[in-house]
């Protein structure tokens, strides 16, 4: 298929590449919102080419990104959004990477309502549209360092607040929002997804696994199983995506293993395999040692460690009512996933719980000690290091430790040298005791008793040596 | 790391549970709680020295220490409950009598009170035998000891227990178990280690007469009055044996003890040599 270039185009760029920006949705997570979309169907902005509609036209800016497209068999629209005529020509449009890559800097700076307004102006009454939505206060700008200014700033989004803030506007223009998703990467959850409290140890296990690696304030495993707790998931979620106008509701929740579905009260993932309900063991864990419950701890370790999933990190092991372990994950060795559940427990800050140096490899071995399982810390493997450069608060956390740990040290280094001083005076003090004696008649005789004895036995032993040579 | 560790043979006891040499333990990498106590584990006087971890009993004494400002707590439970563990108590064995463990000071310390008046109630209290169980320092006075065999007691004393790491007496603990399990009841007048002992080895237990006092004795962490206080259910000449039992579990953490190769690591002993396996490969599994 050939280019139709509309105009403000960019012509050495591309949204597809994640060289601008972060890439788009993953066609795995979209392909079940994009399935059986009737009419003609406007896909607006960077999408993944893998999961595109059959049929449907595509919106880009970047020259590179529609050349690709059209080299994909696509039918392409490069330029800005603005310069697309308004005419409601589309049955449905799809701009699921929201509405902040469709200008281009040829075009005037629009604000979201303004962008929102010519998306809806191709849209035809009664269709429907498909948009994501960043979240401004999601976990992920929590805990993100401070950015440099990139080439895609040359104007500063001022996207809606809160995707509440979109339904009544949506609404006015005739198109109600049926469905909205909080946007993970990894996972589409829908509403009833996360009210159901037993799915939280899941959640929290895919959202932290597929959570990107990157410097950040904190790490992101423990913020995300408190969101889940705390009824927060949606409102913390680094985007939505809102189903809008005559459209089917959608499926309670997307994961790349496909849609995911209630059945008999049990929830299974796209692919069939059930989920499994309860909490990771990571959290409970955790939570464990914020009671100071050693014994509950043990309880656990063992439990897990005796389990199929002894080889699985704990944070991707869910416990279920009955104690049972799932792993989540493709095992490891047992010790790998020892070693990485002491560097969760002293990124939490626990790590005083155990006698010090509770380093990785002193904490793995006592961990397996835990479980009745005797391990030399030196035997304890190398742990995977630090490729993201860490997080500034487990940073911050293990200086302390280290600090801590080093003026424990100063402090038994003086103990010991004090008691070195206090047993060479005890030594000297003996050893003149014995000078004195020996210096006594019964001392000498026994030393002239000894010394025989001693010469005795020499005397033995060459005759032995002689006999055997 | 400190030579209290190895007081009333604890660290002996321990040293076997581990599977190693009972008659020369190894170093122990922290504080051992040796008696116990309403502060936070350890000896009023114990200089404690920054990042060396205490050993306690029970959670009730860590959760006491931590808010006394003290870190590094690991509850291993008493050597007294290991000992119990490894020497379990046959039912069917015949107990008879009261062992009598009268309120005694430490080393350099002297109690003052009545003896004779205890000993009056005592006899009038106890419906069996008694053995009279004095610390060393009271047993080596003749006239203490004879005072108390004239009143038709069994005088004995579980022995020294040991100091500075010179004259440890490994057998010390087991003493008292072979005495304990002998017995029904276990007494004395000051609510002290030796009670809740005899109440986890099956002894009925009582804390009754003229408590005394030590000559110039400080109470710390609130003393005699504050035990009277929080445990008066274990005061009286009898005591329910059921709720006293449940006590000395908690006290002392017989329902918090661990399995050699967590204490291993915990007082930084090595493995035991005579497994192969554990010295090919270093890892254990039990």
């Amino acid at each position: 298929m050939t280019v139709q270039m509309i105009g403000g185009e960019m012509l050495h760029w591309s949204d597809l590449s994640g060289t601008h920006g972060p890439r788009p949705l993953s066609a795995a997570l979209a392909a079940p919102l994009l399935a059986g979309l009737p009419g003609r169907v406007l896909v607006a902005g960077p999408h993944d080419p893998a999961g595109l509609p059959a049929g449907a036209t595509v919106l880009v800016r970047g020259v590179a990104d529609a050349e690709a497209l059209a080299g994909r068999g696509a039918s392409v629209l490069c330029g800005s959004l603005e310069k697309q005529a308004a005419e409601p020509a589309f049955d449905t449009v799809v701009a699921l990477d929201g509405l902040e890559r469709l200008c281009t800097p040829e075009a005037p700076d629009l604000g979201w309502e303004e962008t929102l307004g010519l998306l809806l102006a191709v849209l035809r009454p009664g269709g429907r549209l498909l948009l994501g939505v960043p979240n401004d206060f999601g976990l992920d700008r929590l805990i993100a360092l401070p950015p440099s200014p990139a080439d895609t700033d040359w104007v500063a989004p001022d996207g809606p607040v809160t995707s509440a803030d979109l339904h009544p506007r949506l609404a006015a223009a005739g198109f109600p929002v049926v469905r909205e998703y909080a946007a993970y990467p990894g996972a589409l959850l829908g509403a009833e997804v996360l009210a159901d409290p037993g799915l939280r140890g899941f959640l929290g296990a895919t959202l932290t696994a597929a959570a990107p690696a990157e410097g950040r304030l904190a790490d992101p495993g423990r913020l995300i199983a408190g969101a889940l707790r705390h009824g927060l998931a949606a409102q913390l979620a680094p985007g939505w995506i809102l189903l809008a106008g005559d459209i089917a509701a959608g499926p309670a929740a997307v994961l790349p293993t496909g849609a995911v579905r209630l059945d008999g009260g049990a929830w299974f993932q796209g692919d069939g395999t059930p989920i499994p309900a309860g909490r990771t063991l990571a959290d409970l864990i955790l939570a464990a040692c914020g009671r100071r419950a050693l014994p509950a701890v043990r309880e656990l370790l063992t439990a897990w460690q005796e389990s199929p999933a002894a080889g699985v990190p704990a944070d991707q092991v869910v416990v279920d009512a009955a104690g049972g372990c799932h792993g989540l994950a493709a095992p490891g060795t047992p010790v790998a996933a020892l070693r990485s559940l002491a560097a969760w427990l002293i990124g939490g800050g626990y790590a005083h719980l155990w006698p010090s140096p509770a380093d990785e490899a002193e904490l793995t071995a006592l961990l397996a000690g835990m479980t009745g399982r005797e391990l030399d810390p030196h035997a304890v493997p190398a742990g995977p290091g630090r490729p993201d450069g860490g997080s500034l608060r487990e940073l911050r956390v293990e200086r302390d430790r280290l600090e801590q740990e080093l003026a424990d040290a100063r402090a038994r280094h003086e103990f010991y040298e004090r008691t070195v001083a206090s047993r060479d005076a005890e030594l000297k003090r003996v050893r003149q005791v014995n000078a004195l004696l020996s210096a006594t008649v019964p001392g000498r005789a026994a030393n002239t008793v000894v010394d025989g004895l001693k010469a005795g036995r020499r005397a033995v032993r060459a005759v032995v040596k002689r006999t055997r040579s | 790391m400190h030579h209290a560790n190895h007081y009333y043979g604890h660290s002996h006891v321990l040293a076997r549970y581990c599977g190693l040499d009972d008659t020369d333990p190894p170093r122990l990498r922290g504080y051992l709680q040796h008696g116990w106590n309403i502060g936070d584990g350890l000896a009023p006087d114990h200089e404690f020295v920054p990042g060396v971890p205490s050993f306690l009993w029970s959670e009730r004494t860590r959760r006491r220490a931590w808010s006394l400002g003290r870190r590094q707590l690991y509850v291993t439970g008493s050597p007294f409950a290991y000992l119990l563990m490894m020497e379990p108590i046959d039912p069917a064995t015949p107990r008879e009598g009261t062992i009598w463990y009268p309120f005694h000071g430490w080393e350099g310390q002297h109690v003052e009170g009545d003896h004779a008046a205890l000993m009056a109630e005592i006899r009038a209290t106890e419906p069996g035998p008694v053995t009279v169980c004095l610390y060393w320092q009271e047993y080596r006075s003749t006239k203490l000891r004879r005072q108390y065999e004239a009143a038709g007691f069994r005088v004995i004393c579980h022995g020294y227990r040991g100091g500075w790491w010179k004259d440890l007496d490994p057998g010390f603990l087991y003493r008292q178990l072979g005495e304990l399990r002998r017995h029904a009841r276990v007494a004395s007048n000051r609510l002290c280690s030796a009670v809740f002992y005899g109440a986890l080895a099956g002894c009925a237990p009582a804390v009754y007469g003229d408590p005394m006092h030590l000559r110039n004795e400080k109470p710390a962490f609130g003393g005699h009055e504050r035990i009277l206080r929080e445990w008066a259910a274990l005061h009286g000449a009898q005591v329910d044996p059921a709720l006293a039992r449940s006590i000395a579990v908690e006290e002392l953490g017989a329902d918090r003890l661990l399995a050699p190769p967590e204490l291993r690591r915990l007082l930084g002993w090595p493995m035991p040599r005579s497994v192969e396996d554990a010295e090919l490969t270093g890892v254990l599994p039990r």
